[in-house]
């Protein structure tokens, strides 16, 4: 399957999803004006991807902030792969800074409310 | 200009009293290099926005260094940290033209060398300001600090036009000083604004933000890219823990994007939504406030938005947070409706707002936040 690279800039995330490494990554800071718009390749890449997954997926969130926004956009990511671990094995790394108690607290919260399994790790 | 509270019905006089003048954009504080890098990034940027001839943006940008660097090397006063001592930056652009006032402390000794200077720089046509300029590079006479006399020369010479000034008493030592400057940008100029009138409209206007604290102001058009460069210029001026300016980060950009997302704009050219944002501190808090216009039949829903947030405890606005992260029905973009939930959370305080009626179709909406500074 294709890889989906995606530069960051100031205002939206760095993507880096590479199913032939095992690498899905989403980095940076995510506050774009549109946010439905930048994430849309996302999730269609995250369907086909679904379609035919590796056995295990390993999904690094390494955020260093986001908007509301784009909070809507990774409660959807997250519900994504959530259906995906129904049948695979499926992880999340929630990765925040050292300190960053706004990051781990929005972790926690969608550790809470979605019910798959969560890993924090702090950097 | 009346002087009140720094509610929101200060916000609407504010930005009264800079969309008079059209006042774009406003520094209050100390200036260091960095904060005049970022100075210089945002007003770039807004250039970049308004202005195409090259040949203007690059005057422009070379006078407004100039001014930048003569506050930098001016200032002076008696402790760095007193808001007396703050300088002040203002930018305008009104009928095609751009004036650039700088104001800043100095001794009260050195009055009189600058007044005397510049009577003399405007009292010299072109090639005798060349001349002028070179026998003060020879000599080195003149410095009234730090090079301040040349520096004042050549942005005579390089806006060709008479240099504007004014001092104001600060205390018995101090006072400030104030430099309106209006490049000429074509040989064919057209008489402008009335300069004289508008640099006493930004004495006093520095005098409300002195009072009021205010420690940044911004005045014009709000689009993504704006914001961006708001942002940096936010990171690199505000105090706190990195916590603390994490949490302020939060909160500026879900206020801003509100606007850049929400506000209505009554002339559709301008490439984004104008409105006011400023920062005040006060009794160890920063009150961010902004300003802008949306059509009244949205007023009725904009009140019962916020005020449905702002009945809420923290516990229950928790979970009206988790219902809407989860509601993608109505999924435009434009309702996302968790930042305003956020920003209640994020301050912890109550949201306070108003509306101004304009006319038929607009009114003028000011809200602001507060954030306990945390060191």
């Amino acid at each position: 399957m294709e890889k989906l690279y995606i530069e960051a800039t100031d205002d939206t995330p760095g993507i880096n999803f590479n199913p032939d490494e095992n690498t899905f990554i989403i980095s940076d800071r995510s506050l774009p004006e549109n946010a439905i718009e930048f994430y849309l390749p996302i999730f269609e890449w995250l369907d086909k991807y679904c379609s035919n997954p590796n056995n295990q997926t390993a999904f690094d969130f390494k955020l260093d902030y986001f908007n509301t926004a784009s909070a809507k956009q990774i409660a959807k990511i997250l519900l994504v792969l959530k259906k995906l671990s129904e049948n695979n094995d499926v992880a999340i790394n929630w990765h925040y800074k050292e300190e960053d108690n706004d990051m781990l607290a929005s972790g926690l919260r969608y550790s809470k409310l979605i019910n798959i399994n969560f890993e924090f790790i702090k950097y | 200009m009346a002087k009140k509270e720094p509610d929101n019905d200060f916000a609407f006089d504010l930005f009264k009293a800079m969309q008079k003048d059209n006042l774009g954009y406003i520094y209050r504080g100390r200036f260091s290099q960095e904060i005049t890098d970022n100075i210089l990034s945002l007003t770039e940027t807004s250039l970049e926005k308004t202005e195409q001839s090259s040949k203007i943006k690059k005057r422009v940008y070379s006078i407004m260094v100039e001014c930048l660097q003569n506050i930098t090397r001016h200032q002076e006063g008696t402790t760095d940290s007193t808001p007396d001592n703050y300088g002040i930056f203002v930018i305008q652009r009104k009928d095609e033209k751009y004036y650039i006032t700088t104001g800043n402390t100095i001794n009260k000794e050195n009055i009189k060398p600058i007044k005397d200077l510049i009577e003399k720089i405007n009292s010299l046509e072109k090639e005798e300001l060349k001349l002028y300029y070179k026998e003060v590079l020879n000599t080195g006479e003149l410095s009234v600090k730090g090079g301040a006399g040349l520096g004042l020369i050549d942005m005579a010479r390089k806006s060709g036009n008479k240099l504007l000034y004014n001092f104001k008493e600060i205390n018995k030592s101090f006072s400030y000083f104030y430099l309106h400057t209006i490049p000429t940008l074509s040989s064919e100029e057209k008489p402008g604004m009335n300069s004289e009138e508008s640099l006493h409209n930004i004495i006093d206007i520095h005098e409300v933000l002195n009072d009021e604290n205010i420690l940044l102001i911004f005045n014009g058009v709000l689009n993504q890219e704006s914001l961006m460069t708001l942002l940096s210029t936010i990171e690199g001026q505000m105090t706190g823990s990195p916590n603390f300016r994490k949490k302020l980060f939060y909160i500026v950009v879900e206020m801003l994007q509100n606007i850049v997302k929400h506000a209505d704009n009554k002339n559709e050219e301008l490439g984004g939504n104008p409105g006011i944002f400023f920062i005040s501190e006060k009794d160890n808090e920063y009150l961010l406030t902004t300003g802008n216009y949306i059509k009244n039949s949205k007023v009725n829903e904009m009140r019962d938005r916020i005020e449905q947030v702002n009945k809420l405890s923290i516990d229950e606005l928790d979970g009206f947070y988790n219902k809407r992260l989860f509601n993608f029905e109505k999924e435009d973009s434009k309702k996302s409706g968790l930042g305003i939930i956020d920003l209640k959370i994020k301050s912890g305080k109550s949201l306070k707002f108003n509306f101004h009626h304009i006319d038929d179709n607009f009114t003028f909406f000011t809200f602001q936040t507060r954030a306990a500074i945390n060191y």
